[in-house]
C-alpha cells in the first residue's frame, strides 16, 4: 500500500501538489489535522503536570498562570489531560480506521469481484450489523468484553467495517466492468493480482477520502463511548470523558467541559474539512488533470 | 489439426435470458495457420466479438457453450477452467480490444503494464520485464519509449495507447491474436499505421492474427482470408482476393457493394434493406433470406450448410449451388 501511494503521488505529486494549495479545505484542514497529530505524538512534553497528579488543595481553579485551563474536581491539571487526551482519541481512532480499512476493503473486494455465495454471504452478514444502531451494538460489546481502551477499538470496529465494504463492494461492481480488466484477465492475470494491483490503486482515493471523514466520526463515537461511562476508564483521559465530568458542573466551572469539546470540534472540523478537501482534489471532473 | 494454431469447429454459444436459452454462435468453424491473418466479417450483432470472447474465455457468466471445439495449438479449451486458462492467456493467444481509451488501466504506468504480462508469464523481474517492455515499446514504433514507458495512459494519444495495447499483446509472444476492432476508435491515418504496424509484426514473429472488424477496407488491407459472419453463422469463407473479386453469397454482395469506391462515382450507395435480426426470431430457413433479392423458394424453408462451392470456398447458400431454380 505504501509503494503504491507512492507511485500514485509521485506521478501527480506537483500537479496536485498546487491544487492541494488553491483548496482552502484542504489547506485549513491538514493545518488542524497536523496540529492535532502533533499534539497526539508530542503533547506529553509539554505538560505542564503529570495528567493524573491529584492535587487537593488546588480544585476547581479556574483557568489562569499557574493551570492554563484550570484544575478539575480532583485538581488535575486540565490542560495536561487534554494533551494526554488527544493521544488516546488519536490512538484509538487510528486503530479503528487500520482494523475496518484491513477487513471492509478486502471482504468489499471480494464481495465485489467475485460476486456468489462469497458477496451473499459477506453482505448479508454486512446488513445484519447495519441492523442495529451503531451506539447500541458498541454498548452490547462493552457489556459483553467489559469496558477499557480495547473494548473501545474492538466495538467501534464492529460497527464500522460493514460500511467501507459496502462502499468497496460498489467501487469493485462498477470498476470490475471497465475494459482494461477483461484486458489483465485476457493477459492471463491471477485474480489476487487483478485486486491488488489494478483494482486497489483506482479505489483508493474515495477511500483515502473516507477514512479523513470517518476519523471524526471515530472521535466523536470514541467520546460517546467515554461519554457514556464504558469506554476509557480512569484515571487515562479521554476528551469525551472530561466532557462527561465537566457537564455536572457546566454552570459554576464551565472550563472543564469547555476545553475539551473545543479540542474535540477542532479535531472533527479539521479531519472532516481535509476529507472533503481530499474528495474534491481527487474528483477527476473537478478542473484539469 | 496439423500446423493450425487455431482450429474451431462447430461452435455454438447458447445465451440465458428470461425467455430461455437464446443461440448468438450456430456452429462456427474455421481455422488459423501460424503467420495467417483471417479476417472475421460482418454486422454488429452477427457474433463477430462473442467469438473471440469464446476463444479468450471472457464470456459473461450467463453464456454457455452449447457444442463444438476450439483448439489452440492441437490443445482443447471448451471445458477447461479459470485455472487452467490462466496460463495460456497472454501467453499462448493475446488480445487487443477495441477500446484504447478504456482498455489500459488508469493509475499504472503503461511501462508496467507491458512488463506485467512478462512478469506473468516469462517468470522475470519486474527491472528486467520493464526493459523488455522499452524494447516492445521501441518495436511498436513509440518515440522515447524510455521515458514514455514511465507515462501514464492519459498522457498518451489514442493511437499510442493503441500501439501500448498491441506491445502488451505482443509481450507474450503469443501464437494467436486476437484484434477486435483495433483500429475502430482511431483516426483514419493512425489506423493505417496500426494496421502496418501489426502487418510488420506478424511478418517478424509468424504469429496468427484473427482480425475481427466491420470494415471491409481493414479486411482488404490485412486479412489473407476472409470469413464473412450473419447472424450467428458464418455464410462465406474465401481467400480475401477471391471474396474481393467474386463474391459468392448474396449478402457478401451486397456488403461489398455498400462501400463507397474511388473508381466508380456512384450517386448513392447501395443499402441492404432491413437490419441484422435478433437471435430471438431468426428465419427458418436461410437467415439472410427475408433480406436476399435473389431468395429461391427452398431459402424459406431449407437452412443450408456451409458447403465447398470452389477449391478453398465455403459458401452457406443454395443459390450458389443451384441458381437454375425459380426465383421466389
Amino acid at each position: 500500500m505504501a509503494g503504491l501511494f507512492s507511485r500514485l503521488s509521485a506521478a501527480w505529486h506537483s500537479d496536485l501538489a498546487l491544487r492541494f494549495r488553491r483548496n482552502r479545505n484542504a489547506m485549513i484542514g491538514s493545518i488542524l489535522v497536523s496540529l492535532v497529530l502533533f499534539v497526539a505524538l508530542f503533547g506529553g512534553l509539554f505538560a505542564p503536570y503529570e495528567y493524573d497528579r491529584i492535587n487537593m488543595a488546588v480544585i476547581w481553579e479556574p483557568p489562569g498562570a499557574e493551570f492554563l485551563m484550570g484544575t478539575d474536581a480532583l485538581g488535575r491539571d486540565v490542560f495536561s489531560r487534554i494533551l494526554i487526551g488527544a493521544r488516546i482519541s488519536m490512538l484509538v481512532a487510528a486503530s479503528v480506521l487500520a482494523i475496518t480499512f484491513v477487513i471492509g476493503v478486502t471482504l468489499g473486494m471480494i464481495a465485489g469481484y467475485f460476486g456468489g455465495w462469497a458477496d451473499t454471504l459477506i453482505m448479508r452478514t454486512v446488513d445484519i450489523i447495519f441492523a442495529f444502531p451503531e451506539l447500541i451494538l458498541a454498548i452490547l460489546v462493552a457489556a459483553v468484553i467489559g469496558t477499557g481502551t480495547g473494548t473501545v477499538i474492538v466495538a467501534l470496529s464492529l460497527v464500522w467495517w460493514p460500511g467501507i465494504a459496502r462502499l468497496t463492494r460498489s467501487l469493485v461492481l462498477s470498476l470490475r466492468e471497465e475494459m482494461y480488466i477483461d484486458a489483465a484477465i485476457s493477459s492471463g492475470t491471477h485474480p489476487a493480482r487483478i485486486l491488488l494491483r489494478h483494482l486497489l490503486p483506482n479505489i483508493a482515493s474515495p477511500l483515502i477520502v473516507r477514512a479523513s471523514v470517518g476519523v471524526g466520526f471515530i472521535v466523536m463515537a470514541e467520546a460517546t463511548l467515554s461519554f457514556l461511562g464504558i469506554g476509557v476508564q480512569e484515571p487515562t483521559p479521554t476528551w469525551g470523558g472530561m466532557i462527561r465530568d465537566g457537564l455536572d458542573s457546566l454552570r459554576t466551572d464551565p472550563h472543564l467541559a469547555l476545553y475539551s469539546s473545543l479540542a474535540l470540534g477542532i479535531t472533527i472540523i479539521g479531519f472532516n474539512m481535509l476529507g472533503d478537501g481530499l474528495r474534491d482534489l481527487f474528483d477527476p471532473k473537478m478542473g484539469e488533470r | 489439426m496439423s500446423g493450425s494454431v487455431l482450429n474451431i469447429s462447430g461452435l455454438s454459444v447458447d445465451f440465458a435470458t428470461l425467455r430461455g436459452p437464446l443461440r448468438v454462435l450456430d456452429g462456427v468453424d474455421f481455422s488459423l495457420e501460424e503467420g495467417e491473418i483471417l479476417g472475421l466479417v460482418g454486422e454488429s450483432g452477427s457474433g463477430k466479438s462473442v467469438s473471440a470472447m469464446t476463444v479468450m474465455g471472457l464470456l459473461p457468466d450467463t453464456a454457455r457453450i452449447a457444442a463444438g471445439s476450439i483448439r489452440l495449438g492441437g490443445r482443447e479449451l471448451v471445458g477447461l477452467g479459470r485455472k487452467a486458462m490462466r496460463p495460456l492467456r497472454g501467453r499462448d493467444m493475446a488480445m487487443i480490444f477495441q477500446e484504447p481509451m478504456t482498455s489500459l488501466n488508469p493509475v499504472l504506468t503503461v511501462g508496467f503494464q507491458i512488463a506485467e504480462t512478462r512478469m506473468l508469464h516469462f517468470g522475470e523481474s519486474e527491472p528486467a520485464a520493464m526493459r523488455k517492455a522499452v524494447e516492445m515499446m521501441e518495436a511498436v514504433g513509440i518515440p522515447d519509449p524510455a521515458a514514455r514507458a514511465l507515462d501514464y495512459p492519459h498522457q498518451l494519444s489514442g493511437g499510442m495507447r493503441q500501439r501500448i495495447m498491441i506491445a502488451i499483446a505482443m509481450a507474450g509472444e503469443p501464437r494467436l491474436l486476437i484484434a477486435d476492432e483495433p483500429t475502430t476508435a482511431l483516426d483514419v491515418t493512425i489506423q493505417a499505421q496500426i494496421l502496418d504496424l501489426m502487418l510488420d509484426l506478424r511478418d517478424r514473429t509468424g504469429t496468427a492474427i484473427l482480425m475481427i472488424t466491420h470494415d471491409m477496407g481493414v479486411i482488404a488491407q490485412m486479412a489473407d482470408r476472409v470469413a464473412v459472419m450473419y447472424a450467428g453463422q458464418i455464410v462465406e469463407q474465401a481467400g480475401a482476393d477471391d471474396l474481393f473479386d467474386h463474391p459468392a453469397h448474396p449478402y457478401t454482395n451486397r456488403l461489398l457493394q455498400s462501400i463507397p469506391s474511388a473508381r466508380h462515382r456512384v450517386d448513392r450507395l447501395k443499402i441492404i434493406p432491413g437490419t441484422t435480426p435478433s437471435p430471438r426470431d431468426f428465419a427458418l430457413g436461410c437467415r439472410f433470406q427475408p433480406r436476399c433479392e435473389d431468395a429461391l423458394t427452398r431459402c424459406l424453408s431449407e437452412a443450408q450448410v456451409l458447403a465447398q462451392y470452389a477449391p478453398d470456398r465455403l459458401v452457406r447458400c443454395w443459390r450458389c449451388f443451384e441458381p437454375a431454380e425459380g426465383v421466389v
